[in-house]
């Protein structure tokens, strides 16, 4: 479906290159038929990472975190992580307003913190994203749509989980989903994320290894919208000083349950 | 195309130096970023070599900068994104124009992004009736300041919480306050309601990957991810060098970028953007539309003098080094590139004569290059737009820049071949110089039309006895 603009803007860059003008050039020879040795042995170092590996990548994880502001604390189950949340709506205050509303993705992990019912007793609602049936129609899938972003918007803490966290860079990678919205890490004032001890990476390299490699991640790709999440918001704008939460969340918390 | 006031650069580079805000500014951001940026490239697990591993990865991706751009542009299609190639600034400021109109767009909040700074968006926007608000902090100091960035990341740095404080309470009607966390309070309450009320979201451009079909942003604030994800509407901008082919090169370029910008070892915030919202997700844009834009850059890659300029990322680490910039600060370089990116660029886009000065102006001392996240040879092509000015050049319709300059050079390169002559003139010249005027055995003033050589300094006068007079004397005795 080429079109006009296309067409005449390919022109001029294959004759600035000296190629053929109305030719496309093969391009296998840019890109990798499979892993290379380096991916290999990340992958394979993935693969075989111990209880003390997990333990040390959390230990590197948690030091990253302090330059950036990111608060990271270990918990041996969900129930201490759905304690230490519920500790957290008791203690901070909103910004935008009295009312204490959060928001929490649909997602295995965060299913099993019950969040709603351990809010009950502060009269807390939890606002929860659920997936927008794809059948549903286009009014449904509007007022659908609309309500969980008022949620959101009315929320002060948002309650993500996450696809990974890269402990060199204290790096969260989200790959947006149904019932899984980015702006739940986006729009409250807080934003607290649950991950597994498991979902701890090094960094980059081992994170983009498994996803051009690894046959669990490489056929749902980046999804439409990956976000790399690394501490809370900040600017240095104004006389170069640092500022936390400039337009996204002031704080970040992350909870890593190690069951 | 936007405002291009390259000729004024004397000029701004004069009220530059005596602004002492703007002085005190430079010194601070050179002094922190300049030696963090060489520190965070000595960190890196590499060294500091990974920066030429960074350039072969662009120069890859600029020779094959045609596939690299056609997968793109499939895999956005296929994941139901809108693609435009525009070839002018118009084209892509008409593109954007368009897609608002068609959906009844009243307001858009902006993402930082130099190339609609070149393209010239927010007034094309403007003009039609459609507010626009830029959102990055600095930028929107600077917007309610009716000015322009003076620098790529730190657009607002000629700026000092003084004068914050005083345009915030006459634009946003707050309590006077100089602090810096109450001021930013008062810019993310502000800019909130702008996100949530806005149709329509713009950004620019970092990096895009071929192989996985995205393009990424990078930011601290969370503006660009607010700008990306809460609008019904999202167009992106993008210069057409930004692309690389695979991930495992895109891991290195951001890694670099980071560093480059804000000796960050990574920004708060990259997205990954390869298309609209999907069925079933609640929130992301309806529409995803990305502009790539040409805008003089086929020529540049015609040129293989210039082509290693596409090789840029505009991470500004450069500005943070160079003493120039230093001095004069980014208004100076008259559009939307300062600084030895600026010096090169802003000639080739927008007319080497024209931004003559902005290459001329550079010291040639070579701290951009050892600064450049994507090792790029600045002083080269510095020079080499010198050369052009020089001697004129048909391909990029350089006319010379001073036939005076010219004459007088190709008389002395005369004069030296003619050694009586030369001689001859030395001696009228040791004679006639003691007429001028002199302090501390130092001529202080030459005559016009070389008094530019002393306006700052003094110099040596010529010896009594030249250096041939002195080999025959000394040789004979």
């Amino acid at each position: 479906m080429d079109t006009r603009d296309q067409i005449n803007f390919f022109r001029r860059i294959r004759a600035a290159l000296g190629h053929a003008p109305d030719v496309s050039r093969n391009a296998s020879h840019l890109f990798a038929e499979g892993p290379s040795p380096e991916e290999l042995q990340l992958l394979d170092r993935i693969r075989r990472r111990t209880a003390e590996g997990r333990q040390a990548l959390l230990e590197r994880l948690v030091e990253a975190g302090k330059p950036i502001n990111l608060s990271v604390t270990a918990l041996p189950d969900v129930a201490y992580a759905s304690a230490a949340i519920v500790r957290l709506v008791g203690e901070k205050k909103p910004e935008w307003g009295d009312a204490k509303h959060i928001a929490a993705w649909r997602h295995p992990l965060i299913d099993r913190l019950n969040l709603p019912e351990a809010l009950d007793r502060l009269q807390v609602p939890v606002h929860a994203t659920a997936p927008i049936p794809i059948d549903a129609g286009s009014q449904f899938d509007q007022v659908e749509r609309e309500r969980q972003r008022a949620g959101i918007i009315a929320s002060f803490i948002g309650v993500t989980s996450a696809d990974f966290c890269l402990a060199d860079t204290a790096t969260l990678v989200m790959r947006n989903r149904p019932g899984q919205p980015r702006s739940a890490a986006l729009v409250p004032s807080i934003h607290v994320a649950v991950i597994h001890l498991d979902q701890i990476l090094s960094d980059m390299k081992e994170l983009f290894a498994l996803l051009r490699w690894d046959e669990r991640y490489r056929s749902e790709g980046l999804s439409n919208y990956m976000s790399f999440i690394s501490g809370p918001s900040k600017t240095a704008d104004i006389e170069a000083t640092m500022v936390h939460g400039a337009h996204g969340p002031r704080e970040v918390h992350l909870f890593v349950v190690t069951e | 195309m936007s405002d291009i006031s390259t000729e004024k650069y004397i000029e701004e580079a004069r009220r530059g130096i005596a602004n002492p805000v703007l002085q005190k500014a430079l010194v601070g951001l050179q002094d922190r970023f300049g030696r963090g940026t060489a520190e965070a490239y000595r960190r890196l697990p590499e060294g500091p070599d990974l920066r030429i591993k960074a350039h072969e990865i662009r120069e890859k991706a600029i020779a094959n900068l045609d596939v690299l751009l056609e997968i793109l542009a499939d895999k956005i299609r296929a994941n139901g994104g809108h693609l435009y190639f525009a070839e002018t600034a118009q084209e892509a400021v008409d593109y954007g124009l368009a897609v608002a109109r068609r959906n009844n767009v009243r307001l858009v909040v902006k993402g930082k992004s130099m190339v609609s700074e070149e393209i010239g968006l927010n007034p094309a926007l403007e003009a039609a009736g459609i507010e626009v608000v830029e959102t990055d902090l600095g930028e929107y100091i600077i917007q309610l300041a009716g000015e322009k960035p003076s620098h790529i990341i730190a657009p607002a740095v000629h700026k000092n919480r003084h004068d914050i404080a005083d345009l915030f309470v006459q634009k946003l009607g707050i309590r006077r306050t100089t602090d810096p966390p109450e001021l930013t309070h008062a810019a993310r309450k502000a800019l909130r309601a702008k996100f949530l009320a806005a149709d329509m979201g713009t950004s620019g451009v970092n990096m895009a990957c071929a192989e996985t079909g995205h393009i990424t942003t990078v930011s601290n604030e969370g503006n660009i991810r607010m700008a990306t994800t809460m609008p019904r509407v999202h167009v992106a901008f993008m210069g057409m060098e930004r692309i690389v082919a695979r991930l495992d090169e895109y891991e290195i370029i951001l890694r670099l970028l980071c560093r480059g910008a804000a000796a960050q070892t990574m920004g708060t915030y990259a997205s990954y953007i390869g298309g609209p919202r999907r069925p079933g997700e609640s929130d992301g844009p309806d529409e995803f539309h990305l502009v790539v834009i040409d805008n003089g850059r086929s020529r540049i890659l015609a040129d293989p003098q210039f082509r290693e300029m596409l090789y840029c990322v505009r991470c500004a680490a450069c500005l943070n080094v160079c003493p120039v910039y230093g001095k004069i600060g980014g208004h100076s370089y008259g559009f939307a590139y300062s600084g030895p990116v600026g010096a090169v660029v802003t000639p080739l886009l927008t007319g080497i004569n024209r931004a003559k000065d902005l290459c001329q102006g550079e010291t040639l001392c070579g701290a951009c290059r050892d600064a450049c996240s994507m090792n790029i040879d600045l002083p080269r092509m510095l020079l080499a737009l010198r050369e052009k000015l020089a001697y004129g050049d048909a391909a990029w319709q350089v006319k010379p820049a001073s036939r005076a300059e010219g004459l007088a050079y190709r008389g002395w390169s005369w004069l030296i071949r003619n050694r009586r002559l030369y001689e001859l003139g030395l001696k009228l010249a040791a004679t006639g110089q003691k007429l001028l005027p002199h302090r501390k055995g130092m001529l202080r003033r030459l005559p016009p039309p070389v008094q530019g050589w002393t306006q700052s300094r003094d110099l040596h006068p010529l010896a009594e006895e030249t250096f041939m007079e002195r080999w025959r004397r000394t040789r004979k005795s």
